[in-house]
């Protein structure tokens, strides 16, 4: 049974370049940053196009943002495979329940089989919009999909999908990732999944895959044509380093440190 | 930008004084949709090499990549970047395809070289001379690297001296037949398509070379054993040698007789990817020694807070910095369709491979002892880049080829000034109604009565002006020198290499500077001095670095050891090398 899978593509900074707070501490400075696909959603469109090899079907990626996020869409997404791309042209400020609600306005006019997502962006570590879409549609969910097999394993480099359909094609299989071991559930299908790193290891976009994605459909859409009001909910109040560690100190001889050990640090 | 594509060479212009400003301001950015096309490359090189970081270094100690990784070089589709889109490849401009050979040459020389020999020197010859039906017959399987491609010109006894080839090939019916051996062929043993150079004129007629598309399937063609090398050892090189191969004459590449010709204009087109190999490396030097300096302690404190590591460490930034300039200035300049470029192309050859060479040295002594440890990457880059000194036109040749074809122009008009206005420059001011061009400038210069007159910029920002007018200096310096050694030496200025370097090394380094002012200028112009402080020092301390070899070199124009140097050469030679032992 062919499969249509919606998947998505945050454009997040790329966690090797060097992170700073703005001086106001209410967000971070992005200028000389250098931005990615969110490695989580990476993963998502990795299963969905393995997915979608084995059984055929159709696999549409999502982002929304500014036009840059136009970048993350052509490539890797639709550079990796993915078949068409929406845009959510959104310039401002946005929260997970408004990412949700577009989510689920663009599941109920393209109403997929699955919709796979990272479990959560690595730039603001929310992980809510999964869920809130599943809730949303009121379809079942799997979260932190994983696999039996590592990815070193033959399965994997056979590029299996490790998502795995029913016979009927009616419902999903799904190996979760649980703390201190892995769960197995079968989900019904319309279903909404969330990705582990450990799912796959995602293809990387070829020179000819770039060529083809350049010229692949990309519909804009905005939250005001999906009906989303974007207001958010949620407010950053304020963003700080870590503190910094504490330069160590040298201390002339055996005594001394246990000195310092028993009266300052209180370690014995 | 627009260039007249047939404005004459830059370099050339500088001999006779005049700054061609609009050559190289603004200063050049790569198209926007090919930087997304190209930003894409980049991760997507990232994503593939990075998995073999730890391979390549057990390649290099083996002096093989295996089968198996030019498969997925295949795939990934690396062999594709020149060809057009029309016929399936990436279509790549010059600038975007020098930039990803950067990008590959930071992960790895040998996967670079291997690209680069395909794509630079291989297939070009089809993609400028090739007719419509030969770049349909073959570069769809050349994007796919179904047909991997190599350039089949150096032999045994013809390295420089090119024109000395000895592989020949007679018509026969609708084909030639073509024999001889080609020698150091990167590719060779992993190629299809073989750009072949041989002799179709008779004995002894020296010029007459025609270029040939041979390939793997023809009878007769077959390569030698894998080349043990000093650097870039997983590449392949190998002999090629043609025994009777019958090649159609459809596969004739070029007019008859013209191959030269072919192969010049190739090599001379191809010499920008080395540089912009060249100007990965450094970035990927400059990474590494700025972490070593910050990890390393030593008397206490990281090495980074010492001088000595800070003087490398800077001078490793401008080193990187003006090449780039330079390369993409010229890499621009053959995308906007200038015809007259060949110099320019040789000086970032030889700029790059130069400052390339420094850089990775200084950043192997910033990592001292570990530097010289197989386990570290010094070692391998060091030796990797070697080769760029040397391959497609050695930096002394290729010295020699800039000075005399930037000064043909001087000398031509020099000699018809000596034939029919003996005399003029007693007197410069009664000529002017006669004298060419040239002597006019000559006698403005000379008498100061044309103040500056074509040794000026007029659209840089004012912001770089203290380095704007140190090179009008060098730039009016340099059209006297060039006429105070064409005027001694006349046409054997061809045999006085010791000058020809000199004053190739002036325009060289000319070059690399108005590179410099130009990239420098059009970033205060676009972003405001004050975010662009660290490039504005930059150009202050490369300039300085140019006024004082500049200096030096004009200095030796007259006052020099040239011969002295020679007849210890001579020395040697009659006596076999050193022959002041002690015991």
């Amino acid at each position: 049974m062919p499969l249509k899978i919606l998947v998505t593509a945050k454009r997040v900074e790329d966690s090797e370049s060097k992170i700073k707070v703005n001086p106001a501490g209410t967000g971070i400075v992005l200028e000389g940053l250098k931005f990615k696909i969110n490695p989580f959603d990476e993963i998502a469109i990795e299963e969905a196009l393995r997915l979608t090899a084995k059984h055929g079907g159709e696999v549409v990626v999502v982002s929304i943002g500014g036009k840059e996020v136009v970048e993350q869409l052509r490539s890797p997404a639709l550079a990796m495979g993915a078949n068409r791309a929406i845009w959510v042209n959104h310039v401002g400020p946005m929260d997970q329940l408004g990412i949700a609600a577009c989510l689920q306005k663009i599941c109920e006019k393209e109403k997929p089989d699955l919709c796979i997502l990272g479990k959560q962006a690595i730039d603001d570590d929310q992980g809510q919009v999964g869920s809130y879409l599943a809730e949303a549609l009121g379809w079942s969910q799997a979260t932190f999909a994983s696999k039996e097999e590592s990815l070193e394993s033959e399965a994997e480099k056979s590029k299996a999908p490790a998502i795995k359909l029913s016979a009927d094609g009616k419902s999903v299989t799904v190996v979760r990732e649980v703390d201190g071991g892995l769960q197995t559930i079968e989900a019904t299908l319309p279903a909404v999944a969330t990705t582990e790193l450990r799912l796959n290891q995602p293809r990387y976009a070829s020179l000819p895959g770039i060529m083809k994605a350049k010229t692949k459909p990309l519909e804009e859409v905005t939250p005001a044509s999906l009906g989303v009001d974007m207001t958010p909910h949620i407010t950053v109040v304020k963003m700080t380093h870590p503190p910094a560690r504490k330069a160590g100190i040298k201390v002339a001889d055996v005594p001394a440190l246990m000195d310092k050990l028993k009266n300052e640090a209180r370690a014995i | 930008m627009a260039i007249d594509s047939n404005s004459p060479s830059f370099v050339s212009q500088l001999c006779f004084g005049s700054i061609l400003e609009e050559q190289i301001l603004p200063y050049p950015k790569m198209k926007e949709a090919e930087q997304e096309t190209f930003k894409n490359i980049r991760s997507s090189i990232e994503q593939l090499l990075r998995p073999h970081e730890k391979d390549f270094r057990e390649w290099d100690a083996k002096g093989e990549m295996p089968a198996s990784f030019i498969e997925e070089l295949k795939q990934f589709g690396l062999f594709s970047l020149l060809i057009p889109e029309s016929h399936g490849g990436m279509g790549l401009s010059t600038t975007a395809y020098s930039r990803t050979l950067q990008e590959l040459a930071r992960w790895d020389g040998s996967v670079a070289v291997t690209v680069g020999a395909h794509s630079s020197i291989g297939l070009r010859g089809l993609l400028l001379f090739g007719t419509d039906e030969q770049k349909a017959r073959f570069c769809p399987k050349l994007a796919t690297g179904e047909m991997i491609a190599c350039f089949c010109l150096t032999e045994p006894g013809a390295g420089s001296d090119a024109a000395s080839i000895k592989t020949h090939a007679v018509r026969d019916g609708d084909d030639w037949v073509l024999n001889g051996n080609k020698l150091w062929i990167t590719n060779g043993g992993i190629a299809q398509f073989f750009t072949v150079f041989a002799k179709t004129g008779g004995p002894g007629e020296r010029g007459s070379v025609t270029a040939f598309i041979v390939t793997s399937d023809m009878a007769g063609v077959t390569t030698g054993p894998h080349e043990d090398k000093m650097g870039l050892r997983a590449s392949n090189t190998t002999t090629v040698m043609f025994d009777n191969v019958r090649v159609p004459a459809a596969n004739v590449l070029g007019e008859v007789g013209k191959g030269f010709k072919v192969a010049m204009k190739i090599l001379n087109s191809g010499r920008t990817g080395l540089g912009g190999g060249s100007v990965g490396v450094m970035k990927k030097m400059l990474t590494l020694a700025t972490k070593q300096a910050k990890d390393r302690v030593q008397f206490g404190k990281p090495i980074a807070e010492y001088g000595l590591i800070k003087q490398k460490l800077g001078t490793m930034v401008v080193d990187c910095y003006v090449t780039e300039a330079a390369v993409n200035l010229v890499n621009h300049l053959i995308d906007s369709g200038h015809e007259d470029y060949a110099v320019e192309a040789a000086i970032t050859k030889v700029f790059a491979s130069e400052a390339m060479w420094r850089t990775i040295d200084e950043a192997l002594q910033v990592a001292g002892g570990n530097g010289f440890m197989r386990e570290f990457p010094y070692e391998r880059a060091l030796r990797d880049a070697r080769i760029n000194r040397i391959f497609e036109g050695t930096n002394d040749i290729l010295r020699l080829f800039i000075s005399l074809t930037s000064m043909n122009e001087v000398g031509s008009q020099l000699k018809e000034l000596a034939s029919s206005l003996k005399g003029i420059f007693d007197n410069p001011i009664k000529g002017f109604g006669v004298i060419s061009d040239y002597a006019r400038r000559r006698a403005g210069l000379a008498s100061n009565l044309i103040k500056r007159e074509n040794a000026v910029f007029t659209k840089l920002h004012p912001a770089v002006q203290p380095q704007q007018q140190v090179f009008e200096a060098l730039t009016r310096d340099l059209a006297t020198a060039v006429d105070q050694v064409l005027r001694k030496h006349g046409k054997n200025i061809i045999g006085k290499q010791f000058a020809s370097r000199r004053l190739a090394d002036m325009m060289i380094d000319l070059f690399v500077l108005a590179a410099t002012l130009s990239r420098v200028s059009t970033a205060v112009s676009e972003k405001g001095a004050a975010s662009v402080t660290r490039e504005l020092e930059i150009l202050e301390v490369f300039t300085g670095q140019v006024k004082r070899r500049f200096q030096a070199n004009f200095a030796q124009i007259n006052e020099n050891d040239d011969e002295l140097v020679k007849s210890l050469a001579n020395h040697a030679l009659d006596l076999d090398g050193y022959t002041w032992d002690n015991v």
